[in-house]
């Protein structure tokens, strides 16, 4: 079956009015698509709920367009353009590999040989190989010579290789750093070929090799350099790449491990020596510059390399002594760049069509361009207008959570982690968009999976189709919507409640800090922002320290370090977002040792949690607990008639089940659940108003973040942090916080025409924390002396339902 | 570890028979679990199922743990309308292939069936040391990590 004919991606998330909007499209078959521009308002198809909505703008833009194929050159490497100096007679190649997957299987979608330190295309060059088989290679025209030997995965090995165009000498080098007990010897081959070497005008590449220039060919003009296509992506670390133009001798070889240190006076540097020096073309120090997207070249002809597609850096190199852990710190043991065959930071795809937004006429909402064709293709691009800074229009803003779309980009987690059914509790759905990603993996992946070779992904560009930002899209970890398309039910709700709100993105925030969101009387989350770069989180601090009004739709917010990678500011705002998954936390997998530090800003990655920023002090809840089967409902608690906070329950009877019912799990309590814990970050005078304790299933388990001893007992059936807790704390200046604790939460608003509690809860209270002016002060016998831990249980006011006679019904 | 009930025995006859209630049960949720729901579609009082049968419960966690390679899997072919039973390759890059011509129109009927077929597929020894095998110790041991 064929999927997805249409995709496509936008130069920007947020656009201005005034500003303009970029489309890539990639039409593969169709000779032609229409373009309309919508305002998107429910994407969830469920026919429980209000199906898909859209309004169509009107927009200069809409129209039909000629239909292009356009592809994504994935995978990373480094390339330095063709030039004199490379054209050698004879050469020395040496690097460090660690590789990961030397070896793939033959109906792999890139198997074949990998590139390490090539100069080399179609049979003419030289170069440093892993061939099919996994053997270190040596490549020099058409011939071909191998060790025979398959190189180890994940272990560091030594390679080089040299040739005497005068004695025709040819020698290849594989060592092995560990050598086990029962490992053959690895001898150098030595052979001898009588041969000059046929320069191809391509450039040299790490990682990969030139397959072919295709100047005129508009498929290769979104590889990067244009006109020039790459194979043989290599998936591994590579470290300390040299090219020599002679054959050296073992012992000079390993002089120039140490690379090229110029300079050399009677007081300075120690290498190489003077005939060293005088044969040197490249030697790339990867350990410079690790925050650019550039491989310094410490030789004498400054070959620095560009690196495409992000791979990783910041990344242990041979030599990593485990003694230190940031590479800030010791940056020579942080040689090594990891590269992988399906990294992708730009499709740098050729732009279809453009849209002006105008000046007036366009509100603050969601929107995307529709792209249909007459054969019932169907792709949506979606973006967002953003009123500049002071020029707001509205007093209730959507804070749209793009880094958290960033980070489950491209998800491919159903069809790649065996694990999968075991934490959605179910067979999970593939929809078109996942069968398609199956088969493409150069749209790359998401921050929940891992590269081909089991490493974890830490990047994630929107510079390229993002699919699972689309309306129309159930996720298999709800077999509902999640993320965009549940955050449009929130959208669906505001509309059909007749609210006037902006829309931002988490790049505004990041970029514009407090002027971004201070003239708003209250801001509201999606349901799942849980991902978020620091700038953010003080943005946020600072706003309901002020007196700012924060309504959090969702659960398990405030949890991974990210940040924007600078490499790419010159393209936009927060065009790469970097995460990597540290010591604790949900993971879908592990950052190795000595590789918790961003690449991009240096700072150390993981959970905010464990970089003393609580998940609870943002909003006063934070996650406890997950699973993915199905939802359940809330009860009031005695906190939910404090005078506080009782205003939020007008017309909601204290023993009405709260949400029993909605378009996520069936029910407002479910998917990922945020409680209160005052030890954790909670404000001391949190209200914990209603709850969803003793209702969850087994397939609900405690975060693991929250225990240190593997244990029984941790489900829903048994633990009782494994709940959801509705939550409301005033902050200073008349400010408040309110947090619904559920990520399933935001699909019951629209149940039943938006007629039903929650809707009444979640309008009760942002009537109140939308109006102008701080929020009413709270009674005299509030302002109290409180503890964390520490709290009397006497009063009436601490116990339970069931200690004041007021047990639920049945 | 859990075997897998022998075909033709009361036992699994049993478990098929709760797998499909629960299954009958949760036509209109959003979501689905091995559970039954009280009220058809409607998740506010659950029983049965998984919490109330341990054998359902391990035989399940089993067969959800298989490798991917092989795995069956629910491939929707049409938004919210029809759902086919597909297999994944466990090769990157590989699409899952539909399995058979059987096209569902409700998305829980489809999990019982695929419950049928790993009924069969799946190895009465699985996890017993009759099959452990070089792979368990590089990670191949059915049990895949996320």
């Amino acid at each position: 079956m064929s999927y997805m004919r249409l995709t496509g991606y936008a130069d920007k998330f947020g656009v201005h009015p005034g500003d303009t909007i970029k489309f890539y499209v990639n039409c593969d078959g169709p000779a032609e698509y229409k373009v309309e521009i919508v305002q998107i308002i429910n994407g969830d198809t469920n026919p429980r709920g209000p199906g898909y909505i859209d309004k169509p703008i009107e927009a200069s833009v809409n129209g039909t367009y000629k239909g292009q194929k356009q592809i994504i050159h994935g995978g990373s490497y480094g390339y330095v353009p063709d030039a004199k100096a490379f054209h050698v007679e004879s050469f020395t190649l040496q690097c460090w590999v660690w590789p990961t997957a030397p070896k793939t299987h033959q109906r792999y979608w890139k198997h074949g040989a990998q590139g390490l330190v090539t100069k080399w295309a179609n049979d003419s060059g030289y170069g440093l190989f892993i061939n099919e088989d996994g053997c270190l290679e040596l490549r020099i025209n058409e011939h071909r010579i191998t060790t025979g030997i398959p190189i180890r995965d994940h272990a560091w090995h030594f390679c080089a290789a040299t040739f005497d165009a005068a004695t025709g000498d040819v020698v290849l080098y594989h060592e092995p750093q560990v050598v086990y007990a029962l490992d053959p010897e690895s001898p150098p081959v030595v052979t001898n070929l009588k041969l000059a070497i046929a320069h191809a005008p391509v450039p040299v590449a790490l990682a990969a090799y030139v397959k072919t220039l295709a100047p005129d060919d508009p498929l290769a003009q979104s590889s990067k350099p244009a006109g020039v296509v790459f194979a043989g992506k290599y998936n591994g670390k590579i470290d300390s790449p040299r090219i020599c133009n002679r054959a050296l001798s073992r012992a000079e070889i390993e002089m120039m491990k140490a690379g090229a240190q110029p300079g050399l006076t009677e007081r300075r540097n120690s290498g190489p020596t003077g005939k060293l020096s005088e044969c040197i073309v490249a030697a790339w120090n990867f350990s410079a510059g690790i925050d650019t997207l550039f491989c310094k070249d410490e030789g004498p002809y400054r070959f620095d390399a560009t690196l495409v597609n992000c791979p990783n850096r910041a990344m242990t190199g041979y030599n990593w002594s485990g003694q230190n852990f940031d590479w800030k710190h010791a940056p020579q043991e942080y040689g090594a760049i990891s590269f992988h065959d399906d990294d992708v930071d730009d499709a740098r795809w050729v732009s279809d069509f453009e849209w002006a937004v105008p000046e007036t006429g366009v509100k603050s909402r969601f929107y995307g361009a529709k792209l249909t064709t007459s054969d019932g293709d169907e792709d949506f691009i979606p973006f967002w207008v953003v009123p500049r800074v002071g020029q707001e229009t509205a007093k209730i803003a959507v804070m749209v959570p793009t880094i958290s779309y960033m980070a489950y980009a491209n998800e491919h987690v159903a069809c790649n982690a065996g694990g999968a059914e075991l934490f959605v509790y179910r067979v999970p759905i593939m929809q078109e968009q996942n069968m398609f990603l199956s088969e493409h993996r150069e749209y790359g992946g998401s921050i929940y999976d891992t590269h081909t070779d089991g490493t974890g992904i830490s990047i994630s560009s929107r510079l390229r189709p993002i699919l699972s930002i689309r309306p129309k899209y159930d996720h298999f970890l709800a077999q509902a919507p999640w993320q965009y398309p549940a955050d449009l039910h929130l959208i669906y709700w505001l509309e059909t409640m007749g609210y006037d709100y902006d829309v931002f993105t988490d790049e505004d925030i990041t970029y514009d800090g407090l002027a971004r969101i201070e003239n708003y009387n209250v801001i509201i989350t999606g349901s799942h922002p849980e991902h978020n770069s620091g700038a953010q989180l003080d943005a946020l601090h600072n706003y309901t320290q002020r007196g700012g009004r924060l309504m959090y739709m969702g659960a398990d917010a405030w949890y991974w370090v990210h940040s924007y990678h600078p490499g790419y500011a010159e393209k936009g705002r927060g065009i790469v977002t970097e995460m990597r998954r540290c010591e604790s936390g949900i993971r879908t997998w592990r950052a190795d040792p000595g590789e918790y530090y961003h690449q991009g800003t240096g700072e150390l990655g993981g959970m905010w949690r464990f970089r003393g920023r609580y998940l609870h002090s943002v909003a006063g809840v934070g996650m406890s607990s997950e699973g993915f089967d199905v939802s359940s409902y809330f009860s009031r608690t005695p906190d939910s008639l404090d005078e506080r906070v009782a205003w939020a329950f007008e017309g909601i009877g204290y023993d009405e089940k709260l949400g029993n019912f909605g378009l996520v799990g069936g029910g407002a309590a479910g998917l990922e659940l945020d409680i209160v814990d005052t030890m954790l970050g909670s404000p001391p005078h949190t209200l914990a108003v209603a709850t969803s304790a003793g209702r969850h299933t087994e397939a609900y388990l405690l975060v693991m973040e929250d225990f240190g001893f593997n244990q029984q007992g941790l489900d829903g059936t048994t633990h009782p942090r494994v709940r959801g807790d509705i939550a409301f704390h005033e902050t200073p200046n008349g400010g408040g916080c309110f947090a619904f604790s559920s990520i399933a939460f935001c699909g019951s608003l629209p149940w039943n025409n938006c007629d039903n509690n929650i809707s009444r809860l979640v309008k009760n209270v942002l009537d109140r924390f939308s109006t102008d002016g701080p929020l009413p002060t709270p009674p005299a016998n509030a302002i109290k002396h409180r503890g964390r831990a520490d709290y009397d249980p006497t009063p009436i006011e601490h116990q339970s339902r069931k200690a004041r006679g007021e047990p639920l019904p049945a | 570890m859990e075997r897998i009930p022998k075909k033709g025995s009361p036992e699994r006859q049993r478990l098929i028979d709760e797998h499909k209630a629960c299954m009958d049960s949760m036509k209109g949720v959003a979501g689905n679990s091995v559970l039954l729901c009280e009220t058809p579609g409607d998740t506010t009082v659950l029983t049965g199922g998984v919490h109330a049968d341990p054998v359902l419960k391990r035989v399940l966690l089993r067969m959800r743990g298989e490798s991917p390679k092989g795995k069956l899997i629910v491939i929707c072919t049409k938004i919210d309308g029809e759902w086919r039973i597909g297999r994944l390759s466990g090769v990157r890059g590989v699409p899952p292939e539909l399995v058979g011509d059987k096209v569902y129109t409700d998305e829980q009927e489809i999990q019982h069936d695929i419950f049928l077929m790993r009924l069969d597929e799946l190895s009465d020894s699985y996890g017993f040391p009759d099959d452990f095998h070089e792979g368990w110790k590089r990670k191949d041991d059915n049990w895949p990590i996320t």
